[in-house]
């Protein structure tokens, strides 16, 4: 692979497993233009998830450079209430420039595999450094009279790696398995949020707690901890059982008091406001909250992409 | 007795800034129905007064309210309040961590009341 990656670029994949960069190679040796590697390099600065890069270098693939370019531009003749923050984040991360343009991605994606190491932050954004979208613009126009663009059929391309391969060391059930309450897979909160936070620079993922495929519940308390302690609430889904989400609450604190750990739940449809053990939340028996049937945290809600002040 | 000047002052080092009082300040702003892309750009704006000293922090939330928020009288009057609250230099991180807190947490419960249909019982 001969494409030259950004120092944020660089730094972002060496996070990343293994089969992850192997696939990262392919992504870029499939991409249909040097514009295409661009995009998918600066998705990777910004930090967002291999399953995320992948899934918006298949978006890309299935597009012509001027298509891409008008994906995954803003104009600023078309300002569409964007803010200050969104036009200069959307120029640094044509991902979020795509999803800002009602583009989507279907990013299928499991961070709990074995040996994947989540995204850093993204640095706070030096648009100096940035290679400037003119010469995008002009790479566009070179690429119009390319032959060998025009010979490209890059959705026809064979992928040669699959994503799925990256969770090879799953237990074979898991996927065969949804649990009690077939909710697996349905996305209640992701894109809500994404729309609300957009303006903030938080993108969100959501994942099950306890059901195979999932996050444990010891590893999902963690993820909320590092959450709230950048400061971003952490919304969940309760219920009696994994898999079956009956409401959503919000983690809004985590106090640390010796070797014991408190979080604060807040109840939005309640106004309930309680503080719970983390004992009590890995036990899975009761939540402090006057509903007592649901008496666990089946679903989390964890921020992704994140502002580096976060 | 004033705090150290390491330390934040009282109203900012309590524990449930960001959970009673910030949930309190919410209940406001639902009410007077502030919408989202105001708080989110206050977010934005606050972010500016990083490293900015307490009294300037404390002038230039007058001068946003004043000014950028003065058509939206439920948020000028809370950054009015928390401008006169704001009394050593630790408190200024703190203040725009809040705000920052505040908007993200009215996203999320604007989000889960609108999912809340989908869930079996209509989530409440």
């Amino acid at each position: 692979m001969g494409f030259p990656l950004s120092d944020e670029a660089t730094e972002q994949l060496s996070q990343w497993p293994p089969r992850a960069r192997k696939l990262f190679d392919e992504l870029l040796d499939d991409a249909g233009s040097d514009l295409q590697r661009e995009f998918i390099q600066r998705a990777v600065a910004a930090a967002h998830s291999p399953a995320e890069v992948h899934a918006f270098a298949d978006e890309l693939r299935a597009l012509s450079d001027e298509e891409a370019y008008e994906a995954c531009t803003l104009h600023d003749e078309e300002p569409k209430d964007y803010t200050v923050s969104q036009l200069l984040q959307a120029e640094a991360d044509p991902l979020f420039a795509f999803e800002l343009m009602g583009g989507t991605i279907e990013p299928n994606e499991d961070d709990s595999s074995p040996g994947f190491v989540p995204p850093r932050p993204a640095p706070t954004l030096e648009l100096e450094a940035q290679t400037p979208l003119d010469a995008l613009a002009t790479a566009v126009s070179k690429k119009k009279s390319s032959d060998s663009f025009e010979a490209e059929s890059p959705g026809a391309r064979p992928k040669k790696l699959d994503w799925n391969d990256l969770q090879h060391s799953k237990p074979a059930q898991a996927k065969k398995d949804p649990g009690p309450a077939s909710t697996a897979g349905q996305r209640f909160l992701e894109n809500l949020l994404a729309e609300a936070t957009r303006g903030l620079s938080i993108s969100w993922k959501e994942q099950d707690v306890d059901v195979p495929g999932g996050l444990s519940m010891a590893d999902a308390l963690s993820s909320a901890a590092g959450a709230l302690a950048r400061g971003i609430p952490v919304p969940c889904a309760v219920g009696p059982n994994p898999g079956d989400h009956r409401r959503f609450i919000v983690l809004m604190q985590l106090n640390t008091s010796g070797k014991s750990r408190a979080w604060q739940l807040y109840d939005p449809f309640s106004s309930e406001l309680l503080w719970a053990n983390e004992g009590d939340l890995l036990a899975k028996a009761e939540l402090p909250f006057a509903n007592k049937m649901n008496r666990r945290l089946t679903r989390i809600v964890l921020p992704q992409s994140l502002r580096s002040s976060f | 007795m004033a705090p150290a000047k390491s330390q934040p002052s009282t109203p900012f080092a309590s524990r449930e800034l960001n959970g009673e009082v910030l949930l309190e300040e919410l209940s406001d702003l639902r009410n007077a129905q502030v919408p989202q892309k105001l708080l989110s750009d206050l977010v934005v704006g606050l972010r500016d007064l990083e490293g900015v000293r307490c009294s300037e922090a404390s002038q230039r939330l007058k001068q946003l309210a004043a000014n950028r928020f003065s058509a939206t009288p439920a948020l000028a009057s809370l950054l009015v309040r928390w401008s006169a609250k704001l009394k050593v230099e630790p408190d200024v991180p703190l203040l725009i961590a809040h705000f920052e807190r505040l908007a993200i947490t009215a996203a999320i419960v604007a989000s889960v009341r609108r999912a809340a249909e989908s869930l079996k019982g209509g989530g409440r």
